[in-house]
């Protein structure tokens, strides 16, 4: 990945990428929109290149947009007929099925009450109707799916959420040398930690909720001293 | 309609309760506080009389004075009008701030009507012009700009600052015609004041029987009751508004009282501080302060309790007796108070002192006791309480504490 210095804007033309479009096959992510034969930008924010062809705009954003496959994590809201409501921090709650959980069956009905945390995979999302979830994999166990008990949890950007969850992310190693935890980070912005003590916690989610204002570059460093953020 | 109204609050979720109380329990905040601190409170004047912006954290309130002539109410006819109107409209994640009868404004509205206009702490015969014909009305609009917890506080020292800052101008009736002057022509005047309430904001838990003081909003999402207390600087009560489940006992509220008359008191002195500071950048011409972003945004004039009052509190613990201090401090506004509201102020600065005297003691005590068990703190405190009650209190609140 690399970090172009070019910022766009929404609406802005971007004929650099129509002119390697020409040669080689070009992938269009988040916040690129083709109209006819131009790209044109639908987001704001610093332009984004992977060899061979990936372009995106790596835009700041709080607002979850439902997407399958996704890994989030949601509050129940409420019960209503044979599903559960979930606020998953998009326009629309999301709901989730009583049979989508592990062993669950018409007899026995998991035990969510509203004010929960389950930490869930989309099943389906389209603009049209509400997202679906799923607290089961396609064999039917629950992996590291369900509710979250005890720890804390607090929202943050979508940004830092997607940042944690990046491969090799410098981040989570970097506070694993400090102490051992727990971690949930759901791609819609919000995270939940649990360490060992209540302070320790604590410490954790200031230390992460510290990242918020920086960009991929300066995370590196600042991992470095990740101890300090933890001794407050 | 979204069905998610206010999901974006931090608190409505159960991890996010439990570990709240959890912590409380330990005598631990998010913030690393401790359970009596607060967060620092910040006032930046704009350039017109009457504006101001308060915020604590990340908490930010601005409120406006305006006024205007009209007439007066018919019951009322040789008083004038004071609104306080509250708009929530600019937190964005608050969705129910579009509907107007929603209960969080209400609250926040009726607080700030029972603290201001209910304890009559602003002279509203001395707005009279001609009775039955012209009175001023004051309009004061309190915008909260962010929510960050504890919104009683920051409003309640927004619109008392913007009271006591606002100038209005002077005005003649004759002969059936009212003429107002402008600036350049008869100075403007400030309101006159009976007394100066501000108010003071704990959060109590299940889990603890500490109260915490200015909570976050997720502190506050999480309590299980909120006490809000309105003092003045004469330690007279002057709203209390307690809601919630917790079974709070007596103790626990007149702790959270005592300790609520001296920040209120404290809270007070900075405000007035503040003023000083303010029209002293004035008087030298310097109007720097522009536009909104300007007032919000604002770092070179803004006005910090801690560093204000952190000078106080060092010079507080040299010498023993604190009398002395008090008078200091009281001498040291005294430009400011003749300045500012004139006779009314006059008299009010000696009673204060002498009227903080008795309680002088029951101050310097209560640290100790808070940081003794509560139960026992609670103990000892009903056996010593009746005598400076009395003096100070409403008959009612008195017989309330004996009917516990």
């Amino acid at each position: 990945m690399s970090a172009t210095n070019t910022i766009v804007m929404p609406g802005e033309r971007i004929a650099a990428i129509e002119e390697l479009a020409k040669s080689k096959r070009v992938i269009l992510g988040p916040g690129l929109r083709r109209l006819d034969d131009t790209v044109v930008a639908s987001k704001a924010g610093p332009l984004r290149h992977k060899e061979p062809g990936t372009f995106w705009v790596d835009n700041y954003q709080r607002r979850y947009i439902p997407a399958r496959g996704d890994l989030i994590l949601g509050i129940v809201r409420a019960k209503s007929g044979d599903m559960y409501r979930v606020d998953i921090g998009a326009a629309d709650t999301a709901s989730i099925s009583y049979l989508a959980f592990e062993a669950a069956t018409k007899k026995n009905r998991p035990d969510l009450i509203p004010g929960d945390l389950i930490y869930a995979r989309v099943l389906n999302a389209s603009a049209d109707i509400e997202p679906e979830l799923v607290c089961v994999n396609s064999v039917g166990k629950r992996g590291k799916l369900g509710v979250l008990t005890e720890g804390f949890f607090f929202k943050c950007s979508l940004n830092l959420g997607r940042m944690l969850l990046r491969e090799n992310c410098p981040v989570l190693a970097a506070l694993t040398r400090e102490m051992p935890y727990e971690i949930a980070v759901g791609v819609n912005g919000r995270i939940w930690v649990k360490a060992h003590s209540l302070k320790e916690t604590v410490a954790l989610a200031n230390a992460i909720s510290a990242l918020e204002q920086s960009g991929c570059a300066e995370i590196d460093k600042i991992c470095g001293n990740l101890g300090d953020f933890l001794q407050t | 309609m979204f069905m998610n109204s206010n999901l974006f609050e931090p608190g409505k979720s159960k991890p996010e309760r439990s570990f709240v109380q959890l912590a409380v329990k330990q005598n631990q905040r998010l913030d690393g506080r401790r359970s009596n601190e607060s967060r620092d409170v910040e006032l930046t004047f704009g350039s017109d009389w009457g504006s101001v912006v308060v915020s604590m954290g990340d908490t930010q309130v601005m409120a406006q004075v305006t006024c205007e002539m009209g007439p007066p109410a018919l019951s009322r006819p040789n008083e004038g009008k004071i609104h306080l109107n509250v708009l929530l409209g600019g937190v964005a994640f608050l969705d129910e701030a579009y509907n107007t009868h929603d209960q969080r404004s209400l609250k926040l509205n009726s607080l700030l009507e029972r603290t201001f206009r209910s304890s009559r702490s602003i002279d509203l015969e001395s707005l009279c012009v001609a009775a039955e014909k012209h009175v001023w009305c004051i309009r004061v609009n309190v915008n909260v700009i962010n929510h960050d917890g504890n919104l009683y506080d920051a409003s309640s020292i927004a619109t008392l600052a913007a009271l006591m800052h606002f100038r209005r101008p002077d005005v003649t009736y004759k002969d059936g015609e009212l003429r107002i002057f402008k600036q350049n022509e008869r100075e403007f005047m400030p309101l006159l004041f009976h007394h100066y309430p501000v108010s003071v904001t704990y959060c109590v838990y299940k889990s603890s029987g500490q109260p915490i003081l200015d909570p976050t909003l997720l502190e506050e999402n999480a309590a299980d009751s909120v006490i809000v207390l309105s003092f003045n600087s004469y330690q007279e009560l002057c709203s209390l508004t307690a809601g919630g489940t917790t079974p709070t006992n007596a103790p626990t509220v007149m702790q959270c009282a005592r300790n609520a008359a001296a920040r209120c008191k404290s809270l007070l002195d900075f405000v007035r501080k503040a003023l000083a500071l303010d029209e002293e950048r004035r008087s030298q011409g310097d109007r720097s302060v522009d536009g909104l972003v300007g007032l919000i945004l604002n770092t070179e004039h803004k006005l910090s309790y801690n560093k204000l009052m952190g000078i106080q509190k060092q010079r507080q613990q040299q010498p023993p007796p604190s009398e002395n201090i008090e008078l200091d401090n009281e001498s040291s506004e005294t430009p400011v108070a003749n300045e500012e509201p004139s006779n009314e102020e006059g008299a009010g600065a000696p009673m204060d002192t002498s009227d903080w005297l008795p309680h002088d003691e029951d101050s310097q005590e209560l640290p100790m006791r808070s940081e003794a068990s509560p139960s026992k703190a609670g103990k000892y405190k009903t056996n010593k309480k009746t005598r400076p009650r009395k003096q100070n209190h409403s008959d009612s609140e008195e017989e309330a504490r004996q009917f516990i």
